[in-house]
């Protein structure tokens, strides 16, 4: 996302301050992303439509609030998404659910690992499962979500070296038991 | 990952903002609840702070009475 697309959403925010009917522009924009998100964590349609529904009632509750720090207003989002599904399991007890889908992982090694085979695809999918939730975390706003480490770091409220780091060891484990030839960097 | 079709469904922003209005409602009536308090609190303070004056005022003019009682009684009586 370009400089001037980030300052372009957040005049739209700022707008937002006074009319409030302006952030459906940034809700229209971002809600299937938000909604997929939550819902590779929770794996349950209904939970997911509510988990969305508050982060966006609380971005629009706090849009008074909200201070410009250099990332796209999506992150935002994420990070209030991210909290609620933290509350929810924490409310509830339950260990988190992460869904990785087969497909994404499936494009992620088109990347640059040729030679995979559905059994090498399986392995990997199943040994995903055990990692912990950090790393899922940073592994899938990385690369499910193209988020950048900036991103990364004001989403999960790290540092932005925690991110590379947390990102580089979880990549590192995938790579000490498979061929994986993607950098952390997302590039081969 | 759910197709945009699917989540289409559950995508209503007039729902969300009538939500946002009520919790807005909520929290204006809240602060207004929350000022009458404070004034309710300080106004209650101020009026036990001038009883309390008062009955100073009042256990001070005792006591200059009883001193001077004491005052004429101590005084030594010349036959």
């Amino acid at each position: 996302m370009s400089e001037d697309e980030i300052r372009e959403e957040y005049s739209i925010l700022d707008q937002s301050r006074k009319d409030p009917q302006v952030f459906g522009l940034l809700y229209e924009k971002y809600f299937d992303r938000i909604f997929n998100f939550i819902y590779r964590q929770t794996d349950d349609e209904e939970l997911t439509a509510d988990l969305t529904s508050q982060t966006f009632l609380n971005a629009l509750n706090n849009v008074g609030k909200y201070q410009f720090r250099g990332v796209p207003v999506s992150a935002w989002f994420y990070k209030i998404a991210s909290n609620e599904v933290n509350k929810h399991y924490r409310k509830k007890k339950h260990d988190k659910v992460f869904s990785i889908e087969e497909s994404l992982v499936r494009d992620l090694l088109d990347q640059g690992n040729d030679g995979w085979d559905e059994e090498h695809i399986q392995r990997l999918l199943n040994y995903m499962k055990d990692l912990p939730t950090d790393m899922l975390e940073v592994l899938e706003l990385r690369f499910f979500e193209d988020k950048d480490f900036k991103e990364i770091a004001f989403i999960l409220d790290i540092t932005e070296s925690g991110a590379k780091m947390r990102t580089y060891r979880a990549l590192d484990r995938l790579r000490k038991n498979f061929n994986l030839k993607i950098k952390y960097d997302g590039k081969e | 990952m759910m197709s945009t079709g699917n989540i289409q469904r559950y995508r209503n922003y007039s729902a969300l903002m009538h939500q946002h209005e009520q919790e807005v409602k909520m929290k204006r009536t809240f602060k207004v609840f929350l000022y009458f308090l404070i004034i309710a609190f300080v106004t209650i303070i101020l009026l036990m702070v001038l009883r309390w004056e008062q009955k100073q005022e009042i256990k001070n003019q005792g006591a200059e009475k009883t001193e001077a009682t004491i005052f004429t009684v101590s005084q030594p009586v010349k036959v």
